[in-house]
């Protein structure tokens, strides 16, 4: 065994970058079609309730689901969680809530930021409705984000 | 001893270059559906799902398995993923086979799938690797001088692969679902096609589709009550080497050729040639046809291309391989190990449609994947063993 120091370990740096495209077939394309129309749409379910966003397939059953309906715009806050310091990668660069928010008519609730200004201003239950950007894609960020119902 | 398990259902989808009408959740769903119906069977009447596919890599997502449950009725069901690159389709049928097999369910589903259209998976493995010098050619550019070198070794005519992707080609507008169908295919086409990766042609390999292929295993009790006939697994094998290492037969693997003789000792079966009434098995070149009849023991080593080239290989030949059109007219990657077996049952089955061997009672379904390294193969016939 040689007791000499052991050479520099070589290391690299490595950047793998692969460019993909995804085809989102006809339900949540109908959805996103929407969305570039400013207007947001579930899917109801055997048993009556809405899902939103659409599923193809019922997550319990398997059926197909086939009949999309209108909700919201507006909705409530179900659930959320403050953002004190947003990154460059957060919608918004000012403090905001990451919320779930279920749409007047569903039965779901759908992941998407709230600004409300301050934490102070949100709660459970508070009604939001959506902000939408200037030139829509139909794309979920087509919603730049949920605003206090109030709001000015 | 195992349980006795039988294919009782078969489905596939449309094979395509680009199934932008469907979702991934659609292209898997398109493919159980057929074989739920082809099993007369519910999604409450399967108790586990069995799903594969290639690298995640090729779509960019990550373990599609967990979404694509609840697009299989999977829903509150035993689910499991399965991954052994290309021979990932028939690997897949084996451990869904096994659980039937084992005792541990009754009826299970099975589906593998690949949406190439999403990404380029033709390139996708082609990185430049730090430190390594970069081929970068593709997955042909690392099987064209294998092929080469089976040329040499075996001195076969220069026009064999030529006369595989020929056979396949005309095969394959027997089949309604492959990708590729040339009306009126030539042998003139096939030579004058571009040299892609000498000495394999365009018109020599395999297509990227969209695709999926589904299967319902079956217990003995499940498949008698069957009406359509059911197909007996008499025999499964699985086997893999290392990519590389010092004396490693690329050509002809040792893992292929053990792989085979598990599963002939294990279905019975001493002299495959006359024993097997067909074969589909994975080619996504012309010459890995000729190849893989040495490797599975239907000719002798360097032998291969005698049996392409006197016609025992076509459809009226006395051992017809790909019926189906092979990998070579559709390449749904993680689906196209599955359309093998799939169509080694249905052809025992009697339900291979204008493609069928007239009583084929034994066939064999062969994948293989990576740098020749992964194999996985079953026998089905049309009466239990």
């Amino acid at each position: 065994m040689s007791d000499a120091a052991p050479g520099p370990a070589f290391s690299a740096h490595h950047v793998v970058e692969y460019t993909y495209r995804r085809s989102v077939g006809p339900v949540l394309g109908r959805f996103f079609t929407e969305l570039r129309e400013r207007r947001i749409v579930g899917i109801r379910r055997a048993d009556g309730t809405v899902l939103v966003p659409p599923a193809e397939y019922d997550p319990d059953s398997g059926e197909a689901l086939d009949e999309i309906v209108s909700v919201g715009p507006t909705g409530v806050v179900a659930s959320w969680a403050w953002v004190r310091q947003p990154s460059a990668k957060h919608p918004l660069e000012r403090p905001f809530a990451w919320a779930l928010i279920r749409l007047d008519g569903a039965d779901s609730s759908l992941l998407h930021a709230v600004d409300a200004g301050h934490e102070s201003a949100m709660s459970t239950g508070m009604r939001v409705r959506p902000r939408w950007r200037e030139a829509t894609r139909g794309e979920i960020h087509d919603i730049e984000c949920f605003e206090p119902e109030g709001a000015s | 001893m195992a349980q006795r398990c039988a294919v009782t259902g078969v489905g596939q989808t449309r094979h395509d270059n680009k199934r932008i009408d469907v979702s991934q959740f659609g292209l898997v769903r398109e493919a159980a559906i057929r074989a739920l119906e082809d099993a007369e069977l519910t999604w409450s009447d399967i108790d586990a799902l069995v799903i594969g596919k290639a690298p995640d890599l090729f779509e960019g997502v990550m373990m599609p398995e967990l979404f694509l449950a609840e697009a299989l009725g999977g829903t509150g069901k035993p689910m499991l993923r399965v991954h052994t690159a290309g021979s990932v389709g028939g690997a897949t049928a084996i451990v869904a086979a096994s659980l039937v097999e084992a005792g541990v369910h009754e009826r299970v589903l099975t589906v593998s799938y690949e949406k190439q259209s999403e990404s380029n998976a033709m390139w996708a493995l082609s990185i430049r690797v730090p430190f390594q010098q970069a081929v970068v050619a593709g997955a042909g550019g690392f099987f064209a001088p294998l092929i080469r070198s089976y040329m040499r070794r075996s001195g076969a005519p220069e026009d064999t692969g030529i006369r595989v992707a020929l056979k396949d080609r005309r095969n394959a507008l027997k089949n309604p679902y492959a990708h590729l169908r040339f009306p009126d295919i030539t042998f003139e086409q096939i030579a004058d096609s571009p040299m892609l990766w000498d000495p394999i042609r365009y018109l020599e390999t395999c297509p990227s589709s969209d695709g999926a292929c589904a299967m319902v295993l079956a217990s003995e009790s499940v498949a008698k009550r069957a009406r359509r006939t059911p197909a007996w697994v008499h025999a499964t094998a699985m086997r893999s080497e290392p990519t590389q290492f010092a004396g490693r037969d690329q050509v002809n693997p040792q893992a292929g050729k053990d792989c085979a003789k598990d599963l002939y000792a294990k279905a019975g079966i001493s002299d495959p040639r006359r024993e097997i009434d067909c074969a589909e098995i994975y080619v996504p070149f012309s010459w890995f046809e000729p190849m893989w009849l040495e490797n599975l023991g239907f000719a002798d080593d360097r032998e291969g291309w005698r049996m392409t080239y006197e016609g025992v290989t076509a459809l009226d030949g006395d051992l017809p391989v790909n019926m189906s059109g092979g990998v070579l007219s559709s390449n749904p990657i993680g689906a196209s190990g599955m359309l093998r077996f799939a169509e080694a049952a249905n052809q025992v089955r009697g339900l291979a449609g204008e493609h069928q061997i007239q009583g084929a009672q034994r066939a064999l379904g062969h994948a293989y994947g990576g740098g020749s390294q992964y194999f996985s193969m079953w026998i089905v016939g049309s009466e239990p063993r």
